[in-house]
C-alpha cells in the first residue's frame, strides 16, 4: 500500500482510493453529510473538507484521490471554519422548529452545528414557503427542512432504481420534487424508505400512526394488539443505546405487554405460515407447468415496484400475502373468535422494519368484507418512540414470551428478516416435502453470502431447481428483464426491496450504518444456529391452525384470507 | 359490490378532482351526485340521501367541508364522511379525525391528504360502507 500525510502521520491507502476512505481506516472521522458509503462520491455539501498543507487549499476529501506526498491537515482552523461556515450557511434558511421536529436529538445537521460550535445565527437567508406532503400512507416530505445533499435522489436513483425524486429548479429556486411536483402519493415512490434512512434532517420521515395507536389503546371497545416482525428484535436494541445485533425480543415484548397491547404476535409465526402457503404454491407450478419463475411477495415495495415498473411479470408473482397481512388476517378472522371477542373490535398493530408496510396494510386488496388485516403500522422507530413515550424502562423488566397461538415460530421464520431467508427457508420445507427428509445441516450457504445478487441450484429427486435471491431493487432490474423477457433461468427468486433485506429496512433506526447491519445479520443467524425448531414445516402452532381453521395449505380458506392480487398501475413513469 | 347502488356525495370546488373520482366512482357502480360549493352540497341534500360523502374542506369559506359534514351527519346520521383536502399542503394546518374527539368535532369519519391514489380512495370507501 502507498502512504500520505494526515496530521503529520504517514497513513497507508489503496490505489484509487479517496482521502476521506483512507482517513477512516486510519481512525481519523472527518464529518460528512452528502457522502453515501456504497456510491461514487458527488463532492456536493462540502462539509468533509481538510486542508491541503502544501497548498492551504481547501479540498474535498470525499472526492479527492489520495496520491502519495499529498499531506493534509483534517482539523486546521481553516477546516474548521470553512465546516461551521458551510453549516451556517445551510441553516440559514432552515426552519428553527427542532423541538418539534421528529429528527430533534437525532440529525445530523443539528449535531453538526452542536460539534462545531454553531450558537447563534450569523447568517440570514430567504425562506421559501414550502408545505409538508402528507399524502403518502408510508413517507412524509417537509420541503423547508431539505439542505439539498441529494442522498434521497441518489439512493432513490442509484440504489432502488426508482427515481421517485430528483432536483427541480434552479439556484435559489433549486428544490428536491417528483415528477411534474406531484405529491409523493401519486408519484412513482414504491415507499422502501431508503430515502427517510439517508436524509440527514427531519425533510423526510415516516408517515407516524402513533397517535391512531395510542387512540385505539385508550378505546375501553377496542382490543389491541401487535405483531412484530422478524428484524425488530435484533434492531430495537440501538434505539435504546445497546449494541446493533442485541436481541431483545423477551424485553420487547415485556415492553409491549405493559403498554396495554392485550396480546403480543410474533409474525416469525406466520412466515412459516407464508413458507406452507408458498412451498405448496411452488410445487404446483413447477408440476403443474404454471407460471415460472414464481417471485416472492413479501416485501411491499418490491411489490409496488412489479406494479409499476414490471406490470408484465405480476403473473410470475406469488400470490401469498406478506406474513404481516396473514398474521393480521389470522388474527381478526380466527383468533379474536376463539377469545369470543367482535372480529370488528379488535385493533391490530404491526410493528415493522419497513415503510412499505403502511402502504400495503392500506391496500385495497387487504380488505375482506370492509375489516382491514392490519390497522396501523410502527416502524422500528416509532416502536421505540411509543415504548419511551410510557417512560418504560427496558432494564428494569422481566423478558416475557409472546402470546399463543402466533407466538411459536422455527427460526426460519425469524431468518425472514435478512436477504436470502425467504429462500433459505423455502429450500428447507421444499427439500422435506419433495424427498421426506431434511436438508442436511440445513444451511444454505449460497444465499446467505452479502451481494446484490445470488444464485443457488438444488437437485431433488431429480429435478433441478434453480433460485435467485435479489436484494436492493436496483439489483432486481436485470433479473426482470429477463423474466419480462421470458429468458429467466430460475424457478423461484427472491425479491428483497432494501439491500440487505428488512434488517437494512426503511423503517430502521436512523442512518445507513452497514457495521450495525452486518451485526442485526449475525444476530439472526446466530438465533437460528441456536434454535431447536429451525424449519417452518415443523412449527406446530402452524399445524393446529390448518387443523382447526384453514384447511390445507392452498386451501379455500387459505385463498380467501392468506392469498390476494396486484394491479398494474398508471402513475406516472 | 351490493346489488344496491350505494349513494356518494361529491363536493369539491376543484374540478380537476371532481370530474375523475366522479368517473372512476361512476365506473365501480356508485351512484353519484356532485357538487362544486358548500351552498350546491348542502341544496344536493334536500333530495339526496348520500351512503358516504367526500368532500373538499376550503370552499366557498375556509370551514366549508366541516359546516357540510355536520350537517349531513345531523340530517343522515349514519352516512360516512371523508374530507378530501390540501389543506395541509396549502396552509400547513394538519386535521385527523382518528378519535373520538377529531371525528366529533370535524364531522368527518376520515381526513385525507390530497394527492390521493384511485385505488387508495376506493379502499376506504369499502372500509367506511363495509364492503
Amino acid at each position: 500500500m502507498e502512504q500520505m500525510i494526515a496530521n503529520g502521520n504517514m497513513i497507508p491507502f489503496e490505489k484509487g482510493e479517496t482521502v476521506l476512505t483512507a482517513l477512516k481506516r486510519a481512525g481519523i472521522r472527518v464529518p460528512t453529510l452528502c457522502h453515501i458509503d456504497c456510491l461514487p462520491p458527488v463532492g456536493a455539501c462540502r462539509i468533509c473538507v481538510v486542508e491541503d498543507t502544501a497548498t492551504g487549499q481547501l479540498i474535498p476529501s470525499c472526492s479527492f484521490p489520495a496520491a502519495p506526498g499529498l499531506s493534509v491537515a483534517t482539523h486546521s482552523v481553516k477546516a474548521l471554519k470553512a465546516r461551521k461556515t458551510i453549516v451556517e450557511l445551510l441553516l440559514a434558511n432552515h426552519p428553527d422548529d427542532c423541538l418539534y421536529c421528529d429528527r430533534n436529538l437525532n440529525c445530523d445537521l443539528q449535531k453538526l452545528a452542536e460539534e462545531l460550535g454553531v450558537r447563534q445565527r450569523r447568517i440570514s437567508g430567504e425562506r421559501i414557503a414550502q408545505f409538508v406532503d402528507n399524502s403518502s400512507p408510508a413517507i412524509m416530505r417537509d420541503p423547508e427542512k431539505c439542505i439539498l445533499c441529494g442522498k434521497c435522489v441518489r439512493t432513490c436513483e442509484e440504489i432502488q432504481g426508482v427515481s421517485a425524486l430528483d432536483f427541480s429548479g434552479r439556484g435559489s429556486k433549486c428544490k428536491i420534487s417528483t415528477a411534474f411536483d406531484q405529491s409523493l402519493n401519486l408519484s412513482t415512490c414504491v415507499s422502501c424508505g431508503q430515502c427517510v434512512m439517508a436524509c440527514p434532517t427531519g425533510a423526510l420521515t415516516e408517515r407516524s400512526s402513533l397517535r391512531e395507536v395510542m387512540n385505539a389503546l385508550q378505546d375501553p371497545k377496542k382490543t389491541v394488539v401487535i405483531q412484530h416482525a422478524p428484524a425488530i428484535s435484533v434492531s430495537l436494541a440501538e434505539e435504546f443505546g445497546l449494541p446493533a445485533g442485541s436481541d431483545i425480543m423477551g424485553l420487547m415484548t415485556a415492553a409491549l405487554k405493559k403498554i396495554g397491547f392485550k396480546a403480543v404476535f410474533d409474525t416469525s409465526f406466520s412466515a412459516d405460515l407464508t413458507i406452507m402457503e408458498e412451498a405448496t404454491e411452488l410445487v404446483e407450478r413447477v408440476t403443474k407447468k404454471g407460471v415460472l419463475p414464481m417471485i416472492t411477495s413479501c416485501s411491499p415495495a418490491w411489490i409496488k415496484f412489479a406494479e409499476t415498473f414490471y406490470p408484465t411479470v405480476l403473473p410470475h408473482l406469488s400470490t401469498c400475502k406478506s406474513p404481516q397481512q396473514m398474521l393480521g388476517a389470522v388474527i381478526r378472522h380466527y383468533w379474536a373468535g376463539t377469545q369470543g371477542i367482535d372480529k370488528k373490535a379488535v385493533y391490530s398493530v404491526s410493528a415493522m422494519p419497513c415503510t412499505a408496510k403502511k402502504f400495503e396494510a392500506e391496500r385495497e386488496e387487504m380488505l375482506v368484507k370492509g375489516a382491514p388485516d392490519i390497522d396501523a403500522v410502527l416502524t422500528t422507530r416509532e416502536l421505540a418512540k411509543l415504548i419511551r413515550m410510557y417512560s418504560i424502562e427496558l432494564d428494569k423488566l422481566e423478558p416475557a414470551a409472546c402470546d399463543l397461538p402466533f407466538g411459536e415460530r422455527s427460526s426460519a421464520g425469524k431468518l425472514f428478516g435478512a436477504s436470502g431467508g425467504v429462500m433459505e427457508a423455502a429450500i428447507r420445507t421444499a427439500h422435506y416435502l419433495i424427498t421426506g427428509r431434511e436438508l442436511g445441516n440445513l444451511v444454505v450457504a449460497a444465499v446467505r453470502s452479502g451481494v446484490g445478487l445470488r444464485e443457488t441450484a438444488l437437485t431433488l429427486n431429480g429435478l433441478t431447481l434453480k433460485a435467485a435471491v435479489v436484494s436492493g431493487l436496483g439489483n432486481a432490474r436485470k433479473v426482470l428483464d429477463e423474466v419480462a423477457a421470458g429468458t429467466s433461468p430460475y424457478h423461484f427468486i427472491e425479491i428483497m426491496s432494501c439491500p440487505g433485506g428488512c434488517i437494512n429496512g426503511g423503517g430502521q433506526p436512523r442512518g445507513i450504518d452497514r457495521e450495525n447491519v452486518k451485526r442485526r445479520l449475525a444476530a439472526l443467524y446466530a438465533i437460528d444456529a441456536a434454535a431447536t425448531l429451525r424449519v417452518s414445516h415443523k412449527n406446530r402452532a402452524v399445524a393446529e391452525l390448518y387443523e382447526k381453521f384453514l384447511g390445507k395449505p392452498g386451501g379455500h380458506t387459505s385463498h380467501e384470507l392468506l392469498h390476494t392480487t396486484y394491479q398494474a398501475r398508471t402513475d406516472l413513469l | 359490490m351490493n346489488e344496491e347502488k350505494r349513494n356518494i356525495l361529491l363536493v369539491d370546488d376543484d374540478p380537476d378532482f371532481l370530474e375523475p373520482v366522479r368517473m372512476l366512482l361512476d365506473a365501480h357502480g356508485y351512484k353519484v351526485e356532485s357538487a362544486h360549493s358548500e351552498e350546491g352540497a348542502l341544496k344536493c341534500l334536500e333530495t339526496f340521501k348520500p351512503d358516504l360523502a367526500i368532500l373538499d374542506l376550503m370552499m366557498d369559506h375556509y370551514d366549508s367541508g366541516f359546516i357540510v359534514g355536520h350537517k349531513l351527519k345531523g340530517r343522515y346520521p349514519d352516512a360516512k364522511v371523508i374530507i378530501a383536502t390540501g389543506v395541509t399542503g396549502e396552509t400547513g394546518y394538519r386535521f385527523a379525525a382518528d378519535s373520538e374527539y377529531g371525528a366529533n368535532w370535524t364531522g368527518a369519519d376520515l381526513i385525507m391528504d390530497k394527492g390521493i391514489r384511485p385505488d387508495q380512495i376506493l379502499r376506504e370507501i369499502k372500509r367506511l360502507l363495509g364492503e
